[in-house]
């Protein structure tokens, strides 16, 4: 019997070698292991051999059988490694092509540039307001110290919708609004499109301002340039950022100044002119009725669009308006 | 303001460089624009007395020329210019002389014949162009060899100064001059002797002021027998050039002189011309007057003028008039030099389109104080270069008319808060002092008597500024704001807007702003029932409606990129639009809006992608993505809608309770060629009011019950929006969890104006399991609403 179950393993051997897919390997296990296998078969004449003889030869057919499942076993691990082999191999790509999908279009720089200012200055408890952009005598001029007679008026290039509205020449106006609206302490930004009938190289019809405003008990010019200089420190993110205060002329501030920045970051560390700021003239926090004795008011103006060029390397006013992807696109 | 920095250091001068000087008049508040030096740099260029001149025996266009320059031999020059002449001065670099851009004058041979030198014109060694194609000439009595920097004291700059409106003070020299005293603390000197140049012999013209008020002082005199051959000096006229204003006359040269040295504007009448008295008054309307540029102005009554019985002789401060101008042969000169209240004058250059340095500074201010003194200058500058018989003075002086120079009080307390530094009071005298103030101090502070000269001076805070801009803006400290001790809102419930376009940007939107105004004919196109408002001074007839709709900048955007080869267009613009409104104080309701405009391939760029053109649900998408991220999905629903500027068959509005917040659609085709476009392109506009609102999450259970699904697939008319029947069947119920449609399908099997749409039922009890009978209880109720509502029936 001994011989007899060499003989099959043998055999069984050669036929699961020359094994190449799952179902044949099968029909082997049937035909050595299945109910009516080779095997199975020598187990049935079990029952012919004596009770002493019976567990020895049990022992060896097992035994026979152990290798035959074996040898099946070790040739499915090889056979499944195969077909995964085969199917990672089909499931390849080339991971080098660009991912799917991928559509980013782009803040303008304008929003970009206003985003920062508003981000630092809420920082410091500045809230936004905002105000319409056809705006009427009053709160365009007049609340802000600027009568008819103004040489100032004339210097502010107005577009006109009649005699009485325009388009607002400068953000200040939303501080008049502000002011006649909350009461004091305040501190808010108003950034917003402004109108000037103006257009050539260096200017467009409408550009961005921010205005600024603090209406407090003790704000004094020493906390104006300190805030002014931080803010342009920050802005540029150049610690080592001159700046210096020019006295300038706003009918709506006295004193009133006007900032210069200069950098080695542009401009050759010439003088550039970035802001105009001061503290707000009495009459206009009379107009709002607020007693210029108790409260004192800080203002500035930002050019928004200048303060983009600067830190974002743009050359041409004009770009902002033009539109151009190519130019938006390279602020993502 | 522009002027001679030499002129100006007679009057003072600081130890400071042309850069320093510059500099700190900026930091003054006197911004300086430009600085250009008078003549290009140069060294060992002088004086050439030109002795004569031959023919250069090789060269046509060469003379040879032998120049004194003062040394002991005259040195042969070879010359090129045509105006070369035997006699002529001429300026002359010597060998050794370097001229403008580094070029060095050495010993040469022109065509074989010696030359030492160069004889220059004027663009050779940087000096203004005098107009003539050869050598600049000098005057007969220059002397030879005088080095020509000296001559034409040329080591000088022009100084051109940006005013500010309130500063009218320093539109002059001695303006300046005040200033840069006060900042520096360098001596103030008035350069001449100030004497009272009136003559014995009664003024022949009488003065007759009819409206003091516009003319609070008018002093007026005659010169006669003066020679009128006399000429404006080198130095003056130089003078003159280096400030900006062109040499003419005597007469006009010198009234010019003390406009910029003394900033008081003056005017000289032919006394042969006047007839009868002058007289200051307004004018009547209608009434002409050619003035000196011979331009004919019809005047209104609002206007000051001059007049002699022949009418208006000038506009008072403005300009003289032609009839009364002084020429090569006037004999007699009369002399106006007055003070007009700014208020008479403002506006009325602009009126009639006559902007002159007289009228830029009678509209900005005057000093009331100056008539006397500049009138005196000026007739001792013409007196001392020809001569002639000086009349007494007529003077009409009204003084309860004159401005009065303030008094203000400052206060020590107010000074010092304002500033936010404790100012040395010694340092506030020092400092009005020299701005001329009368100072007078008491317990709290002072009392500033500023002169006449600073009517910008007002209030206190006028003072404060005074002393921060003397003390130096950059000498303040920087102290830091104090911090608020309280949290900022953060409302949860208002949506940000820098969100939605952030969503945009990543669903590959580029962001662009758009001018506000827009082409008319354009906005008629695409919003031809919306009132609109017009800018009355447009900058051009194409920028004249104010928008009622983001529509056209969008489109124009599109255009724009489109024809630079840019085929795939994604835009979104957020801002105003203007309805006209009369109820409204502004004039115009003013909407914030956001809005879009795409074109193009549905993908950026792809290597598997299709190659499908961007369609409306696309748009449709993106639009409501923004409508979920404010929670308004349900709120805000889409309606069928027709609107003039989108196709018919492929246009929306939005809705949100009952009133239209936006829409979308496809550029109607009628327009794409006015607007530029090319292709489909798919509009949005949303306001933003609709967007700002979110709701605070509030989260529920989740269900831990089974979820039961039914597939339903109803068969309705064609015409029917999918809306409709999404309405019929979301029938109220507590286990009704959500409606999605997963098929449309139209043909074989159904009815030919028929489509099928299939939802799929998503049912669950949030407490417990559901028994069958109560899904089958709910999908009756929604086939019979179905049915009763869209006529839809199960397939």
């Amino acid at each position: 019997m001994r011989e007899q179950l060499q003989t099959l393993i043998s055999e069984a051997e050669e036929a699961i070698k020359s094994v190449t897919d799952l179902a044949n390997l099968d029909e082997i296990r049937v035909q050595y292991l299945g109910k009516k296998g080779a095997l199975t078969e020598v187990m049935k004449t079990l029952g012919k051999l004596s009770q002493e003889e019976r567990p020895k030869a049990g022992q060896v057919i097992n035994e026979a059988k152990q290798a035959v499942q074996g040898l099946l076993n070790d040739k499915k691990r090889e056979l499944d490694n195969a077909k995964l082999m085969q199917k990672l191999a089909e499931e390849t790509v080339d991971v080098t092509l660009p991912g799917r999908g991928v559509d980013l279009g782009s803040l303008h720089p304008v929003t970009r540039t206003l985003n920062r200012i508003e981000t630092l200055f809420s920082k410091a408890g500045f809230d936004v307001e905002t105000g319409p952009e056809i705006e009427d005598d009053w709160h365009n001029f007049e609340a802000l110290n600027i009568p008819e007679t103004h040489p100032a008026r004339a210097m502010h290039d107005t577009f006109y919708i009649n005699e009485k509205t325009v388009l607002r020449t400068h953000t200040s106006g939303v501080q008049i609004r502000t002011m006649e609206n909350k009461q004091p302490p305040l501190r808010i930004i108003a950034p917003g499109r402004v109108y000037r009938c103006d257009s050539d190289q260096t200017h467009t019809p409408m550009f961005h301002q921010v205005e600024g405003l603090i209406v407090e008990k003790s704000a004094s010019f020493a906390q104006l340039r300190a805030l002014l200089i931080e803010f342009l420190k920050e802005f540029f993110e150049d610690e080592n950022l001159k700046t210096r205060f020019r006295p300038s002329y706003f009918p709506f501030t006295e004193p009133s100044a006007e900032v210069d920045i200069a950098t080695d970051l542009f401009g050759d560390g010439r003088w550039i002119e970035v802001l105009g700021c001061g503290m707000v003239h009495p009459n206009v926090l009379q107009n709002v009725g607020i007693d210029p004795d108790e409260y004192t008011g800080l203002a500035f103006g930002l050019g928004v669009e200048r303060l983009a060029m600067l830190r974002y390397n743009v050359k041409d006013l004009r770009q902002f308006f033009e539109n151009d992807l190519r130019f938006l696109q390279q602020f993502k | 303001m522009k002027f001679s920095e030499n002129w100006l250091r007679e009057w003072t001068s600081p130890d400071w460089t042309t850069e320093q000087l510059s500099e700190e008049l900026s930091l003054a508040g006197l911004e300086v624009d430009d600085v250009e030096p008078v003549a290009g740099a140069f060294t060992n260029v002088v004086v050439g007395h030109v002795l004569s001149v031959e023919k250069h025996p090789d060269a046509d266009k060469l003379n040879v020329t032998q120049v004194d320059v003062g040394d002991v031999e005259p040195v042969q020059i070879v010359c090129g210019a045509k105006n070369v002449v035997a006699g002529m001065k001429a300026c002359c670099a010597k060998v050794g002389a370097v001229l403008p851009g580094d070029f060095k004058i050495k010993k040469a041979k022109l065509r074989g014949v010696p030359s030492h030198g160069m004889l220059c014109g004027a663009s050779e060694i940087g000096l203004p162009d005098d107009g003539v194609d050869g050598l600049h000439v000098l005057p007969n009595d220059a002397p030879v060899g005088m080095d020509l920097r000296e001559y034409l004291d040329l080591n000088d700059s022009s100084i051109d100064v940006d005013l500010t409106p309130n500063r009218a003070d320093c539109f002059s020299v001695m303006g300046i001059a005040r200033d840069v005293h006060a900042i520096s603390g360098a001596e103030l000197k008035t350069p001449f002797s100030e004497n009272d140049m009136a003559g014995t012999a009664d003024c022949q013209v009488a003065i007759e002021v009819t409206d003091a008020v516009a003319c609070p002082k008018y002093l007026g005199c005659t010169v006669t027998g003066f020679n009128t051959q006399a000429q404006t000096p080198l130095w003056m006229k130089q003078r003159l050039e280096r400030s900006g204003l062109r040499p003419l006359s005597l007469v006009v040269d010198i009234t010019n002189y003390v406009l910029l040295e003394m900033g008081q504007p003056m005017h000289a009448f032919d006394l042969n011309k006047l007839q009868g008295a002058v007289q200051v008054r307004k004018a009547n309307a209608g009434e002409k007057l050619t003035t000196l540029d011979e331009k004919e102005v019809v005047l209104e009554d609002d206007t000051l003028v001059i007049a002699d019985d022949s009418g208006a002789i000038a506009l008072a401060g403005i300009m003289g008039g032609l009839s009364t101008s002084v020429t090569d042969d006037t004999t007699a000169i009369f002399f106006e030099c007055a003070h007009f209240n700014r208020l008479a004058i403002t506006g009325k250059a602009r009126k009639y389109g006559l902007h002159t340095d007289s009228s830029m500074r009678f509209e900005r201010g005057v000093d009331p104080l100056l008539p006397e003194r500049a009138l005196n200058r000026a007739l001792a500058l013409f007196t001392e270069v020809a001569g002639g018989e000086v009349s007494k003075v007529n003077a009409v002086i009204s003084d309860e008319n004159l401005p009065k120079a303030a008094v203000i009080t400052l206060r020590k307390e107010t000074l010092d808060k304002r500033l936010g530094v404790e100012v040395d009071s010694q340092q506030v005298n020092d400092i009005f002092q020299r701005l001329g103030f009368g100072v007078e101090e008491n317990a709290a502070g002072w009392n500033m008597h500023a002169p006449s000269y600073r009517f910008d001076m007002a209030i206190e805070m006028d003072l404060v500024e005074e002393v921060g801009r003397v003390f130096g803006y950059n000498n303040l400290p920087e102290t830091p704001l104090h911090a608020p001790m309280t949290l900022n809102e953060l409302p949860e419930s208002e949506q940000e807007l820098m969100a939605l376009k952030i969503a945009l940007v990543q669903r590959g939107y580029n962001e662009v702003v758009t001018y506000s105004f827009v082409e008319e004919s354009k906005q008629k196109c695409l919003a031809p029932d919306l009132p609109y408002v017009l800018v009355q001074n447009p900058i051009s007839d194409d920028m004249k409606a104010m928008r009622t709709t983001l529509f056209p900048g969008l489109l124009q955007s599109v255009a724009y990129n489109q024809n630079r080869q840019q085929p795939r267009v994604r835009l979104f613009e957020s801002g105003l639009v203007f309805y006209k409104n009369d109820q409204d104080p502004t004039g115009a309701t003013q909407v914030p809006m956001i809005g879009g405009a795409v074109v193009g391939k549905v993908a950026a760029s792809g290597w598997d992608e299709t190659e499908r053109a961007v369609d409306f649900f696309d748009v449709k998408g993106d639009v409501e993505t923004l409508l979920r991220m404010s929670h308004q999905v349900g709120k805000i629903r889409f309606e069928a809608c027709s609107h003039p500027a989108l196709h018919p068959g492929q246009s929306a509005s939005l809705i949100k309770d009952g009133k239209e917040v936006g829409i979308i659609g496809q550029l109607h085709p009628q327009w794409v060629k006015t607007m530029g476009v090319n292709g489909n392109v798919f509009l949005f506009q949303i306001r933003q009011d609709a967007l700002m609102t979110m709701e605070v999450p509030c989260a529920e259970a989740i269900s831990k019950f089974p979820e039961v699904q039914r597939d339903l697939a109803f068969v309705v008319e064609n015409e029917l929006s999918v809306q409709s029947l999404l309405d019929a069947v979301m029938v109220e119920s507590d286990i009704l969890r959500s409606v999605d449609i997963f098929d449309i399908y139209r043909g074989q099997g159904i009815g030919e104006d028929q489509k099928s749409v299939a939802l799929t039922l998503k049912i669950q009890h949030q407490e417990r399991t559901l028994q069958d009978d109560e899904v089958d209880q709910l999908v009756a109720q929604i086939l019979e609403s179905a049915k009763q509502k869209v006529n839809a029936v199960l397939r």
